[in-house]
């Protein structure tokens, strides 16, 4: 199978959870939900294989990999749907044979903390593991509330600590897209080592997730696009005003640049490209992908005029997740000065 | 207290014969005293519920109208006085109260208003017995105001009013509300249109507030089906509610251009970078001053257009300027915050962590600025059209 034809498989099994026609309901109905997630559509994931997406096809895995993860991740983001696929699948090669027969069952949900200071994209851990027992505290912890264990950089490699474990405590806050944002403090708590290259794990994953905030942005532009051709004020359609025309031509621009700096950067996964190329690469793509989205919110908002500042509609989602998701990965600014400082580190020519 | 009577109290002082130095004095000693210190600098609309105690000390002080003159009960300061009230009253981070009743109606009333409308309506306004709502915005006329269809028509001598409003502000607080309807249909799109006073116990008015992006219901729909008013909900001339409302917009156009919103933000914003440790970040301390130094440059243009009014000369179309470059700036303040909130931009509420900050809210207000009030496409319209004078 060519990797167009694995890409467009996967495209097409997302509409497995997310339903045709962008029907948001589900995902309006589950920001009032404590966990963020449902079980339902939970196990549709397990069912359709995505968590083992990256896994060698000797060990029961699809064998694919971050091209078609990020894929998933657009289609996902169209859709705003809130279960952490991606998360998990990019933790699944590091699980020892156990773990991941839970995860990839649906009995356990494993997301990465590796976050320890914000305004920082690079900082090294100061999380201590030791004698099978952590000592640290993680921050921005996504879908904390609905995660059974965690896989945690440390000083020592990645381990995996159990929600449950003693000495753990989660501190939830809730963002303004319905999800949780947790904080992971651990006092020796028990943990066992992970396997694999966790870095390289979260590498993909801000792939994959770059890849779902321009879904979500597209579908946002899509949906503008929609109105401007429909609504009418001055007895002409608004998309007639040359203004919103050249504005819209102008989000259409950023979206392209978007999408290029992201297949490039997947690309330089694929052909394992230096780290200082993968690094600049990804660099580029999070910060271009985080101003387009926001760019994409503001103007989404904008052109819908009144009604887009309103809770009931759809647009007004898109805008919420935007907001809570854009900064995962670093924001637009710290991922820029690593770009800038990845270019330092060449001698000059 | 609330034995005064409005007018009587502030009788007894001639603020325009104070200086202005002694009169900002003894308003700022009074509104710190007097504003409920947990209301200051609010990022939303405030409801009746919280603004009610200020509305009534501000009554029972004779201070709710400082535009009105003293003989409607009102403060009748001049220009120049009435600028160092509302300074005060911005410099404090006071809430708007619902005062569509003595911003809009009560003046518009004194001009155009019958004897009997006046005595009728203007001292409720004074003691809050009436509160106002505006029924301008309908769901097809919102930019494009002119077009609305909620219709009057004369029945046995009273109103019969069907259609629907939207986007009014605080709907569901007040228990009046003046409305814009057609009561011509056959008149060119700004004619036949008059100006009615409606109770909100109307039989066939329904209220239904909207939730906004902060999940605030400070807008409402409101449905008029068969509403019955008298005949003498008219105010002014049958088919002349249009050329009255645009002549209202007088004193007040400054508020749209107030550079409080955009000077508070930044003060978040200092307080996230203060706790944050950004001003180190050389590409945040870039960011910040470039909005500082548009922040000092607005109120600059600000204050340009306040010394009009202080003159006592009429605000006009460029006003319009004023009201971009706030709302704009503004956003790119809101914006600027949740962008160095890093992934804590999306949190709900006060953030601890980005110093007691509650970047997602202001960031998700900002957006609806630059619509509410006429859009930002609709003032550069007029300001292409109205001051520039380019063809249409």
């Amino acid at each position: 199978m060519d990797r167009v034809e694995s890409v467009r498989m996967i495209r097409d099994s997302v509409g497995a959870i997310a339903p045709a026609g962008g029907d948001l309901r589900r995902i309006r109905a589950l920001r009032a939900d404590s966990v963020g997630i449902d079980r339902e559509t939970w196990q549709h994931v397990v069912d359709l294989g995505w968590l083992a997406l990256l896994l060698d096809e000797d060990q029961n895995g699809l064998g694919l990999g971050v091209r078609e993860l990020a894929a998933i991740g657009e289609e996902l983001g169209a859709a705003l749907v809130p279960e952490p696929v991606l998360a998990v699948a990019a933790m699944v090669p590091l699980l020892s044979e156990t773990d991941r027969r839970k995860v990839l069952d649906g009995t356990s949900i494993i997301v990465p903390a590796w976050r320890e200071a914000i305004a920082q994209v690079d900082a090294k851990p100061r999380t201590v593991a030791a004698q099978g027992k952590v000592t640290g505290k993680k921050i921005l912890v996504v879908s904390g509330a609905a995660a059974n264990a965690f896989a945690v950089s440390t000083t020592q490699g990645a381990v995996l600590v159990a929600r449950d474990a003693p000495g753990v405590v989660i501190d939830l806050q809730r963002t303004q897209d319905g999800g949780q944002s947790a904080t992971l403090e651990m006092r020796s708590a028990p943990c066992t080592p992970l396997g694999g290259d966790f870095d390289e794990s979260i590498h993909l994953l801000s792939l994959a997730h770059s890849a779902y905030l321009l879904g979500a942005s597209e579908r946002a532009f899509q949906m503008t696009l929609t109105y401007l051709g429909i609504r009418k004020q001055f007895g002409r359609l608004i998309g007639s005003f040359q203004v919103l025309q050249h504005r819209a031509a102008e989000a259409k621009i950023q979206l392209a640049l978007s999408r290029a700096v992201l297949d490039e950067a997947i690309a330089d996964v694929e052909r394992r490209a230096s780290p200082v190329d993968k690094t600049r690469s990804r660099s580029r793509a999070v910060a271009r992908i985080s101003d387009t989205a926001m760019l994409i919110a503001r103007e989404a908002v904008q052109m819908h005029g009144a009604i887009g500042i309103t809770d009931e509609h759809d647009i007004g989602l898109y805008c919420r997740k935007i907001l809570a998701i854009y900064n995962q990965f670093g924001t637009a600014s710290a991922n820029r000065a690593r770009y800038l400082a990845s270019l330092e580190l060449e001698p000059a020519a | 207290m609330n034995t005064e009577t409005p007018g009587l109290v502030s009788a007894e002082i001639d603020h325009n014969a104070q200086s202005d130095e002694d009169f900002r004095t003894e308003v700022r000693g009074w509104i710190e005293v007097n504003y409920p210190s947990h209301l200051r600098f609010p990022i939303e609309r405030l409801h009746r519920r919280d603004t009610r105690i200020w509305y009534d000390r501000l009554a029972a002080k004779g201070w709710l109208a400082p535009g009105w003159p003293k003989e409607q009960g009102g403060m009748g300061l001049d220009a120049a006085k009435r600028v160092v009230f509302l300074e005060e009253l911005e410099r404090h981070g006071c809430s708007r109260f619902s005062d569509q009743g003595v911003l809009m109606l009560g003046p518009l009333l004194m001009t155009y208003g019958t004897r009997a409308q006046q005595d009728y309506f203007l001292p409720r306004i004074l003691t809050g017995e009436h509160i106002w709502a505006q029924g301008y915005s309908e769901p097809n006329a919102g930019s494009d105001l002119a077009s609305l269809r909620t219709e009057a028509v004369l029945d046995g001598g009273e109103w019969v009013i069907n259609g629907q409003k939207i986007w009014t502000t605080l709907g569901n607080d007040a228990n009046w509300i003046y409305v814009l309807v057609r009561t011509d249909k056959d008149a060119k799109k700004q004619e036949g249109i008059s100006f009615l006073l409606v109770p909100m116990d109307a039989p066939g008015i329904t209220v239904r507030p909207i939730l906004t992006l902060g999940m605030s219901d400070e807008f409402c729909e409101i449905f008029f089906d068969d509403v019955r008013a008298p005949g003498d909900a008219l105010v002014g001339q049958l088919n002349h509610g249009w050329t009255m409302a645009k002549a209202l917009l007088g004193f007040e156009r400054i508020f749209v251009g107030s550079p409080a919103q955009s000077a508070y933000a930044l003060s978040r914003l200092e307080t996230m970078a203060g706790h944050l440790g950004l001003f180190g970040d050389p590409d945040f301390r870039s960011r910040h001053g470039r909005l500082a130094i548009d922040l000092a440059d607005h109120i600059s243009l600000y204050t340009t257009f306040v010394d009009l009014l202080r003159r006592g000369e009429p605000i006009s179309a460029d006003v319009s300027m004023l009201k971009i470059n706030q709302t704009e700036l503004y956003k790119r303040i809101a914006q600027t915050l949740v962008d160095y909130a890093d992934d804590y931009a999306g949190v709900e509420g006060l953030v601890a962590e980005l110093g007691g900050v509650q970047a997602s809210a202001i960031w998700l207000q900002s957006l609806q600025t630059t619509i509410y009030g006429g859009t930002s496409e609709i003032q550069r319209d007029i300001l292409a059209k109205q001051v520039l004078g380019l063809p249409a």
